[in-house]
């Protein structure tokens, strides 16, 4: 995750995008766009790993705790869906 | 010298609260401990643990301005006025100073203190090369005096289920002792999302240890070793 | 039993570690936000229009810093922690001045995106 964090910065210091199209055509390139959502995906498990632990420690009953990991979890998955959907589903 | 002491009695009824307490210092007088035993004498009622003196027994293991250690290897001119002597944080107060430590002790017991060794015992001993108990160093020499336990976020977070720095170190004091044949049972029962994964590498725990171990850095040593004997 | 945080102390490494989880939490939240940004910056030329408005006005500017904030501090301290995890810097000495380095990085980090945007 740090390197994609890196090559992005790195890209806007030397190449920053000068209009739509030109971001529009950087930013949904095949590669790009598919090392954007392994990032997603890193990123989405990483938080996963982080909230369950936070809710472990700090949420007790157990009713409470299940309600709160698996609102966390629908929440993740929904978002992961939407950076397919921003990525690769948007119009042409 | 002005101290603020905590106090608790469950018989008399009255919530716990802060007493003020001031002494005259004697020549004598290097240690708190050597003060706080005098300030029992003036108030009979004053309860605490103390045994050793010395910094081997554990029992006067206190919090001091925020910090825990241990009473009697504290100077008493390190420390700044008034004094604020508060019971370990998190453990059940039974009396003043005085903490119900079962709590600790049955973590303690749950790891297995003892050596696993099903082999014939030989004629004399179980033998041990110089260099294999240079591997105990650091872990052995553990009083459970309870100051890290109690000075732990993820201990007060979870109190049942997390062991607690100073279990996690004796555990690998046995993981590491060469004369130990149970390893692989001991890094299975301490692979569980609390008994140890609960640990953040906060470090609080070596921040307090009076003995100067370092249980966070024993419970990463115990880490590495599961991963590198992990299937 | 005792147990008033505000009593007891807090070495560095302890504010270091509850720092990272604060930082994680808000940077959770706020992942919805930037990828709505990242939507608008795509979706069409008027969205992406739409987008550069909001970024030039101060309360985004605030916001941006605080997540940088977050962003750098969370980093930086689990850096920190995949280091200490394979033995390095896990003594006390070293553990302290890396906790604050971590603590003094992000702020910094805070401060030169201030300049950058103000």
């Amino acid at each position: 995750m740090l390197a994609f964090i890196v090559f992005v910065l790195s890209h806007f210091l030397f190449e920053p995008p000068h209009s739509y199209s030109a971001w529009r055509g950087w930013a949904l390139s095949p590669s790009v766009s598919i090392a954007t959502a392994v990032f997603f995906a890193a990123l989405l498990a990483h938080a996963w790993v982080g909230l369950r632990d936070v809710t472990l420690d700090y949420v007790a009953p157990r009713l409470a705790r299940l309600a709160t990991l698996s609102l966390i979890a629908v929440l993740l998955v929904a978002i992961a869906a939407w950076v397919v959907q921003i990525l690769f589903l948007s119009r042409g | 010298m002005k101290f603020s002491i905590y106090r608790f009695n469950p018989d008399d009824g009255r919530q716990p609260h802060m007493q003020d307490f001031e002494i005259a210092l004697l020549d004598s007088d290097r240690m708190l401990l050597d003060v706080i035993i005098r300030l029992k004498a003036e108030d009979e009622t004053l309860s605490f643990r103390k045994s050793c003196r010395e910094g081997v027994c554990g029992s006067d293991a206190m919090n001091i301005n925020g910090r825990n250690g241990l009473a009697c290897i504290t100077r008493i001119f390190d420390l700044k006025e008034p004094v604020v002597l508060r019971p370990l944080p998190s453990f059940p107060v039974i009396r003043d100073l005085v903490v119900d430590m079962s709590r600790f002790f049955s973590h303690y017991v749950s790891i297995k203190p003892y050596l696993v060794n099903d082999e014939p015992p030989p004629e004399k001993e179980r033998l041990q090369s110089p260099a294999e108990r240079d591997k105990l160093d650091g872990l052995w020499e553990c009083i459970l005096c309870g100051c890290c336990t109690s000075q732990c976020p993820s201990a007060w977070w979870n109190p049942e289920k997390f062991l607690g720095p100073a279990a996690l170190l004796q555990a690998e004091r046995f993981i590491v002792d060469s004369r130990d044949r149970a390893t692989p049972e001991r890094l299975a029962d301490l692979n569980d999302v609390y008994r140890l994964f609960r640990c953040r590498s906060i470090m609080n725990c070596t921040e307090v240890c009076p003995k100067g171990l370092a249980p966070s850095r024993a419970i990463e040593m115990i880490r590495l070793t599961m991963l590198s004997t992990a299937r | 039993m005792f147990f008033n945080l505000l009593q007891i102390q807090m070495p560095v490494g302890a504010l270091t570690s509850i720092t990272h989880r604060i930082t994680g939490v808000v940077l959770a939240m706020g992942i919805p936000f930037a990828l709505y940004a990242l939507h608008l910056s795509l979706d069409s030329e008027q969205s992406y229009a739409r987008l550069a408005q909001i970024a030039s006005t101060v309360l985004f500017k605030v916001a941006a810093i605080i997540f940088i904030w977050a962003l750098s501090h969370h980093l930086l301290a689990g850096v920190r922690h995949l280091l200490m995890d394979v033995d390095v810097g896990s003594h006390l000495p070293a553990a302290r001045r890396s906790a604050w380095l971590v603590n003094v990085g992000g702020i910094l980090m805070a401060l030169m995106a201030a300049v950058a945007l103000f």
